[in-house]
């Protein structure tokens, strides 16, 4: 386990008798803040449920993190957001997921234009093979009718690539196909491409795990930089990125039936150093997950 | 909560919605034009010549004289039965073999085999008719029922040696281990352990392989011949259900020889479509989520 | 019909450490039967194969490459010509291949990429069952049902375009390439359809999530991902599909009216290369006669080799990249 956090846990935990699967509302979050608004949403694959009763919210421009073993439903949890987890055969999702105020899981709201609005950085980077460099930023802009003619387009696959701290290392080659390009560049180059649709919400499903360490930090910066500006919410299984990296935190571990759940959720800070359930004590200081 | 259409969100384009819907609609469009001919045959036919199937239909032969009334098609019934019997007991050992030979000694020689297999599969069957009256028609001087089997054998092959051969490709690696532990020689755990197991993969494999079979007219046509009386004797000329068929559709100007034919397309129908639907439903049991387009 | 994923390669023979003579055992004789089989197998094709070219001889010395060239047959002239049997053979499997294809392409989506599962299943199977429906069934039909049902609308084209297009022209008097074209197209949506299935639903899903995350619709996903990375699989379809149809002989020969020379419209009658084989075969009392039929035969034969041997490589092609990219 990771020295510095073992440091950090100066004392024994206050730590609340073990509680029922139902998170507490986060006390210290203003209303007005919050970006998205999770409430009783369940997850299923066909008849099996893989998510229970989860109420989060999270908060603007802030990076959130959630964390778990594996299994615990994290990466379903954050696709529910997009709407990305019903494009698999018969899964669906239950609850209440606002997006401002808005119920994305609506059914006069077109799945599509939740995408638009909240993006997604995938574990895998996965630029258009059949694309160069500028295309893959500039093509889906162009597709949804954001972006027109070339000036238009050359500016934002410049304002871009800049944003997600590529621009110097591939102006010269914008036209090279892009996968030519390194893990950390790839991936760099699919947050740009995310970027250019103009989210507010940036969903990143493990975005480092398929690279090296030095692609791993300058990721981790990134994520940083962009904070300004964007809301970002990150799984990740590795606790200390979350805790190098996250505002806030999230805790998910799988419960017996099968089903992951939320155990414990607040800032960062708190969870690592006095973290209010056993569960999540357990986890962070490795004796499971 | 949302009521109106939220600006927040960037709705998708009305042209762009308007080409998904579309790609949708003409999607469903062409699916209806593959499947109304497929309907159309199964009414016609069931409406035409279900009015036909009396016993007597099935008992008697046709008279000499196609244009003639009454009698029925038993001679064309047991020369397929008697034909495609003998066409798989020709092509299933063959075909085993040969599936095992291609997955035990592999290399070059697999390839070479597999690929003259995959030949044989796409030859058209007025082609394999030829093939076989070469070989045997001309060498016995007569068509007879045994080089109808032939041909049906022929094209019965290449589906047997493909279905085999996935199947032995598909025997889970803690078996062919285990038996390889044990020591067994090679033949033995084919014949205890592989065959066994890749039996019911076999057996669907024959059934599409009779299905087909059984409603091919060409390759009979050089070779079994036809014949307007009943025979069990393979070396005579044989009357097959397709042959059948296909000589009276060509006088169907004459409304008895027009009604024979319905009422043998019919049972013909019925027939295959027991084999095949059979031997779908035998592989969807076998392996589940397979077979569909997801 | 499955696509084959080659494994790794099969288990090989258990080798003598010794480096001795093998032992005449079991599993020695085991392989000599199985590879006598296949021997066997191979033998016999090969030669049927010789034996048809023998037959043929004398009708490929006799006319040389006017046997290919020639526009006319006529047995009792004792002339024989291929090319109205040729032409007919790549008119209706042409008509055929524009008819089908698109039609199965459409069908292959709506499977694959428009319909839940629940119903998608029992839709492609209803599609696969056109393959199962003997040809002769379909000739039957055609025979008694198409063919009056394409004359009014033959007549029509036929009166309008037709007389400025001789190619859509008069006469029409039912048979002909184009209701052969029709049922051909019928019997070949089936095999283009399922192997496009099969090209379509191993799109690689990291692809289609990725536009879909970008906000694209399924037709986004579909033009952008399916159909371009499918590309070679949807090639190796249709050249399965043209093979098919350049071999499709009873259904043919009832419905193309049979006459063998070049018809100036499609909707003349004509004839292919199988499907003259079947109706004249059996009365070709000159042996010259037959010997040109199973001529047609060889040449039939070696159009149905290099379609199919195209569509096989490029099929495995596809395969094989399909694996790289999983």
């Amino acid at each position: 386990m990771n020295e510095e956090v073992a440091m950090a846990i100066e004392t024994p935990a206050l730590i609340a008798p073990p509680s029922e699967a139902h998170v507490r509302q986060a006390e210290d979050v203003p209303a007005a803040s919050v970006t998205l608004r999770l409430r009783n949403v369940n997850a299923y694959y066909g008849p099996r449920r893989v998510i229970r009763d989860v109420n989060l919210d999270i908060v603007q421009n802030a990076i959130t993190a959630i964390i778990g073993p594996s299994g615990s439903g994290k990466s379903t949890l954050l696709r529910c957001m997009d709407r990305m987890h019903e494009v698999v055969p018969h899964a669906r999702a239950t609850g209440l997921i606002e997006y401002r105020g808005i119920d994305l899981y609506d059914r006069r709201i077109d799945p599509a234009a939740v995408r638009r609005s909240i993006g997604m950085v995938f574990q895998q980077p996965n630029p258009f093979p059949t694309m160069s460099i500028f295309d893959n930023v500039a093509a889906p802009a162009r597709f949804n009718g954001l972006v027109h003619g070339r000036g238009a387009a050359a500016d934002l696959v410049e304002r871009c690539l800049r944003q997600a701290a590529l621009w110097e290392e591939v102006k010269d080659k914008l036209r090279q196909s892009g996968t030519s390009l390194s893990g950390g560049q790839q991936q760099r180059l699919c947050i740009a491409r995310a970027l250019a649709l103009a989210p507010d919400v940036l969903l990143m499903d493990e975005p480092c795990s398929a690279l090296d360490p030095v692609a791993t930090l300058q990721i981790e910066q990134l994520m940083v930089d962009l904070r300004a500006d964007y809301t970002i919410v990150i799984v990740t299984h590795n606790m200390q990125q979350a805790s190098r990296v996250s505002d806030r935190t999230a805790f998910l571990t799988m419960g017996e039936d099968g089903a992951g759940y939320l155990v414990e959720e607040g800032p960062t800070g708190r969870i690592f150093t006095q973290p209010r359930e056993q569960l999540t004590e357990d986890y962070i200081s490795g004796r499971f997950g | 909560m949302a009521a109106e259409y939220p600006a927040l969100l960037k709705p998708t384009s009305r042209g762009r919605r308007l080409k998904a819907d579309l790609v949708v609609l003409l999607a469903v469009v062409a699916t209806v034009v593959a499947l109304i001919p497929l309907a159309s045959v199964f009414l016609y036919i069931v409406g035409q010549g279900a009015g036909l199937l009396r016993p007597e239909f099935f008992l008697e032969d046709p008279p000499g004289d196609l244009s003639a009334a009454g009698g029925g098609i038993r001679n064309a019934i047991a020369g397929t039965l008697e034909m495609t019997a003998l066409a798989t007991l020709m092509a299933v050992p063959l075909g085993i073999l040969i599936a095992i030979f291609d997955t035990e000694v592999g290399g070059r020689a697999a390839t070479g085999t597999r690929f003259l297999i995959d030949v044989l599969a796409a030859l058209p069957s007025i082609v394999v008719g030829i093939f076989v009256y070469s070989l045997v028609v001309v060498a016995q001087g007569h068509f007879s029922g045994f080089a109808g089997s032939v041909a049906l054998a022929v094209i019965m092959l290449p589906l047997i040696v493909v279905s085999t051969e996935e199947m032995l490709r598909l025997i889970p690696k803690p078996i062919t281990e285990g038996a390889r532990a044990l020591g067994l020689r090679r033949w033995r755990t084919y014949l205890s352990v592989f065959i066994p197991t890749a039996l019911s993969g076999i057996f669907t494999g024959l059934l599409l392989a009779v299905s087909r079979a059984v409603g091919e007219t060409a390759p009979l046509l050089f070779t079994a011949l036809g014949n307007n009386f009943f025979t069990a004797e393979l070396s005579e000329p044989m009357q097959g259900m397709p042959l059948l068929i296909y000589r009276n559709a060509l006088n169907s100007a004459y409304p008895a020889a027009r009604d024979r034919a319905m009422g043998a397309a019919l049972v013909l129908i019925l027939i295959v479509l027991a084999f095949n639907l059979l031997g779908r439903w035998l592989v969807a049991r076998r392996k589940p989520g397979r077979g569909s387009g997801r | 019909m499955a696509i084959r994923i080659d494994s790794a390669g099969a288990s090989g023979s258990e080798s003598n450490p010794l480096g001795r003579r093998r032992p005449l055992n079991g599993d020695v004789i085991f392989k000599l039967v199985a590879g006598a089989a296949a021997a066997l197998t191979v033998t016999l094709i090969g030669l049927m194969l010789l034996d048809s070219v023998k037959a043929a001889w004398p009708a490929f010395e006799r006319f040389g490459p006017d046997f290919v060239t020639g526009s006319r047959w006529s047995p009792s002239f004792t002339i024989y010509g291929a090319l109205p049997f040729i032409y007919g053979t790549l008119l209706t499997s042409a008509i055929a291949l524009l008819l089908a294809v698109p039609i199965a392409l459409l069908v292959a989506l709506l499977v694959t990429e428009f319909l839940p599962p629940r119903i998608a299943q029992p839709v492609a199977v209803a599609v696969d069952l056109l393959a199962a429906v003997p040809s002769v069934v379909w000739g039957l039909w055609g025979l008694l049902v198409l063919v009056p049902f394409m004359r009014p609308i033959e007549r029509g084209i036929a009166a309008g375009p037709g007389q400025f297009i001789s190619f859509l022209g008069p006469p029409t008097p039912g048979p002909s390439y184009l209701v052969a074209a029709v049922i051909v197209a019928l019997m070949i949506v089936p095999i283009v359809a399922a192997v496009s299935r099969e090209v379509f639903a191993a799109t690689p899903r990291l692809q289609r999530e990725a536009v879909l995350a970008l906000g694209g619709t399924r037709w986004d996903v579909i033009r952008r991902v399916v159909l371009p990375i499918g590309r070679t699989g949807v090639m190796a379809a249709v050249l399965l599909g043209l093979g098919r149809a350049i071999g499709e002989t009873i259904a043919v020969t009832m419905v193309i009216g049979n006459a063998p020379r070049i018809g100036p419209s499609i909707f003349s009658p004509g004839f292919t290369l199988a499907s003259v084989i079947a109706n004249e075969f059996n009365e070709a009392t000159e042996p010259l006669h037959a010997e040109a039929l199973v001529g047609l035969g060889v040449v039939l034969l070696a159009m149905a080799v290099i379609v199919n041997g195209a569509g096989v490589a490029v099929r495995r092609r596809f395969e094989r990249s399909a694996e790289r990219g999983r």
